[in-house]
């Protein structure tokens, strides 16, 4: 492992992406847009679950349960969050017309 | 990983028993509201849909007394075990310490007794759900109900913060569709949205976390995290990776267990969901979401409660503690102003969701090890029940009403008298008021805010339990609102009709166990406690086999619990 890149350039890089999605979450107000900026949260801690597999040691007594399978089961996880998010988007839009969360605002507060 | 990790075992099947039962039963409503159900007229075809969901739900809590009485029968009497069921598996019935799936479950009465609440309940709900027509898709309505019990099942079973996470998703990815379900309301599927883009942004924020748990601990099972965090040297102090992990589940459970400054999806989502999907989300999710929050945060993160020694140092217990402080301040002054029985109740859950965590934080520095945390438990129950028979209330209204204002509740005294009693005893159990349950719910996490020895944390917790006391008095006037509602005031036009059988039946049942378990408080303690006990300290992971694989060589010069390569900084 010794001429691998460095585990902290990963750790880097899904802080950043992290720190991306986290954003667009907050600052973007068109639905479809949201949706992706939360994939791309799950992602990053996709990234930082096989870099630790990749380069840790797992402690004793750890159990069978290695990182890559975890990022696995979040992928499976994500995959189905988008399919609901996206019919719960459809369903408003219809409403609305509009996919603007902005827009929604039958709800005080 | 190795290729000789230990085979599954199949009989670790029949102690999921009550979750596969759910699982498969919501195909069953299905395909019978498909094929059979859907040629009747909408009010036979919902009370044909509900009655069938309740028969799996039945069969579901069979297996899961079934499965109490083997597992009490483990620790009483493990020999009648092997002679009732054979060498095979009564021996692994009576096996009390087991965790199932390599580890990843926990099984024993802790688990059953939970299965047995999450089941009475769901049966509340489903009950509730036949009582008035919000959708046409009622197949599919049940089986989200089911498949979300499953979730919520699994959630308060899980020992390894993967498996956590997925129960977690079941459960909220079919709220969040149940929420949206009713048809005639726009506000129904805003509110689904809504609790689906806070839901799944908060999801991401803790799996970032449980990633960052992963990386310095090496292993995701609750145990091992745990004896990795107890052997580092008080680890927290400038570790920012730590505290960031700490910080994002801290955030991630804020969310689901509705703690301020995370709460604002609560009244929305449950003003704008149907009211049974609502009284699921504020009772059985909260409960599923408070024991995983336990089990993180006392078992896997109990060292890094406060490390240096001090309550306001480096460690979740401050944070906690403030976070429970403003929770139920924040609670209970918003529901003053509220004027919407599922809104109120919304921020009633919230004040709820405050003393609860005064329990959390009590139950990692109580004198008493992990039965403190007991409290928490019998709180729980207490809450879901009072909570459930609110939330029929709530669907009564909406039923007659179309809308859910306290207002509509006026001079309900009058016409159903013995309804309006009941519903003057859960509110008596929510405010905390001496015979009923929820007196003695508040009691017991006060008192062991309490017990602590002569520390700093005994003065914040003693400071915590004076606001917990102060607030309870302020939850009286939003409560004392809806019993002036019903016994003051006349009904401006049109009243609401007698309830049917499917609400009746929950406000009663919910009043009569909240009465019963406030007379008769000692077994439920009892019970909760030695709930407690094995689900913050189940741990031995029973994979012997995986333990001969020659792990490689730890560095010697291992920085503070931290599992990585020791030339990466743990910034």
């Amino acid at each position: 492992m010794a001429n691998d890149i460095p585990l902290n350039w990963f750790l880097y890089f899904s802080a950043a992406a992290f720190a991306i999605g986290l954003t667009g979450v907050l600052l973007r107000r068109n639905a479809i847009a949201v949706l992706m900026a939360i994939e791309i949260m799950l992602n990053a801690a996709n990234v930082n679950l096989v870099a630790f597999w990749r380069y840790g040691t797992p402690a004793a007594g750890a159990g069978p349960m290695p990182g890559v399978i975890l990022a696995l089961l979040v992928v499976t996880v994500a995959a189905a969050e988008v399919a609901v998010g996206i019919g719960l988007v459809l369903l408003c839009y219809r409403r609305w017309r509009a996919v603007d969360v902005d827009r929604y605002d039958t709800l005080s507060g | 990983m190795p290729p000789n990790v230990v085979p599954l075992d199949l009989r670790d099947f029949l102690c999921i028993a009550p979750a596969l039962v759910l699982a498969f039963w919501g195909l069953v409503v299905i395909a019978a509201d498909l094929g059979r159900f859907r040629r009747l007229d909408p009010d036979a075809r919902r009370v044909a849909c509900g009655r069938a969901t309740l028969v799996g739900v039945g069969l579901a809590l069979a297996s899961a007394v079934f499965l109490a009485w083997v597992d009490a029968l483990a620790q009483s009497d493990a020999p009648r075990l092997v002679a009732l069921f054979g060498d095979s598996l009564g021996g692994y019935f009576a096996r009390t310490d087991g965790l199932i799936f390599f580890g990843t479950l926990a099984r024993g009465l802790a688990v059953d007794v939970l299965n047995v609440l999450f089941l009475v309940l769901l049966a509340m709900v489903v009950w509730m759900s036949t009582s008035y027509g919000f959708t046409d898709d009622l197949g599919e309505y049940f089986a989200l109900m089911l498949w979300a019990t499953v979730g919520m099942m699994l959630l308060a079973a899980a020992e390894e913060l993967a498996t956590l996470f997925i129960a977690l998703e079941t459960t909220t990815i079919c709220l969040y569709l149940a929420t949206a379900f009713e048809r005639s309301r726009r506000r129904s599927a805003e509110a689904g949205l809504k609790y689906f883009v806070y839901g799944s942004v908060s999801s991401a924020l803790f799996l970032y976390g449980l990633s960052l748990v992963y990386g310095l601990a090496g292993s995701t099972y609750f145990d091992a995290i745990g004896r990795v965090l107890r052997g580092g040297d008080a680890g927290l102090a400038g570790n920012l990776a730590g505290a960031s992990a700490l910080l994002l589940l801290l955030v991630g459970f804020g969310f689901k267990v509705s703690a301020v400054p995370f709460q604002q999806w609560v009244p929305d989502v449950y003003e704008g969901a149907p009211a049974p999907v609502a009284a699921w989300i504020a009772t059985g999710s909260k409960v599923a979401s408070f024991v995983a929050m336990l089990k993180v945060f006392v078992h896997a993160l109990g060292p890094w409660s406060h490390p240096s020694g001090s309550v306001m140092g480096p460690g979740w217990l401050g944070v906690v503690a403030v976070v429970a402080a403003v929770t139920m301040t924040y609670g209970n002054l918003a529901a003053l102003a509220q004027k919407d029985l599922k809104r109120m109740l919304a921020y009633s859950s919230i004040a709820h969701a405050g003393y609860m965590l005064v329990g959390v934080a009590a139950a990692s520095v109580s004198t008493e090890g992990p039965a403190s945390a007991g409290a928490v438990v019998y709180y729980l129950i207490v809450y879901a029940l009072a909570n459930v028979g609110a939330f029929a209330v709530a669907a009564w209204l909406a039923r007659d009403k179309g809308t859910e204002a306290i207002a509509d509740l006026d001079g309900l005294a009058g016409r159903s008298p013995s309804l309006a009693v009941c519903i003057v005893v859960l509110m008596l159990s929510l405010i905390g008021v001496p015979p009923f349950a929820g007196f003695f719910g508040k009691l017991y996490v006060f008192m062991e805010a309490l017990r602590q020895g002569p520390s700093d944390t005994r003065i914040v917790l003693t400071w915590l339990v004076a606001l917990g006391l102060f607030n309870s008095v302020v939850s009286a006037f939003y409560y004392v609102r809806v019993l002036k509602a019903m016994y003051l005031r006349e009904p401006s036009g049109r009243p609401i009709e007698p309830a049917r059988p499917a609400l009746a039946l929950p406000i009663a049942a919910a009043a009569v166990l909240v009465t019963v378990l406030g007379v008769v408080p000692g077994p439920l303690v009892d019970l909760s406690r030695s709930v407690a006990v094995p689900m913050l300290t189940a741990g031995r992971l029973d994979v012997p086999a995986a333990v001969d694989v020659p792990a490689p060589a730890p560095p010697a010069e291992k920085p503070s619990g931290v599992a990585w390569h020791p030339e990466t900084p743990t910034d």
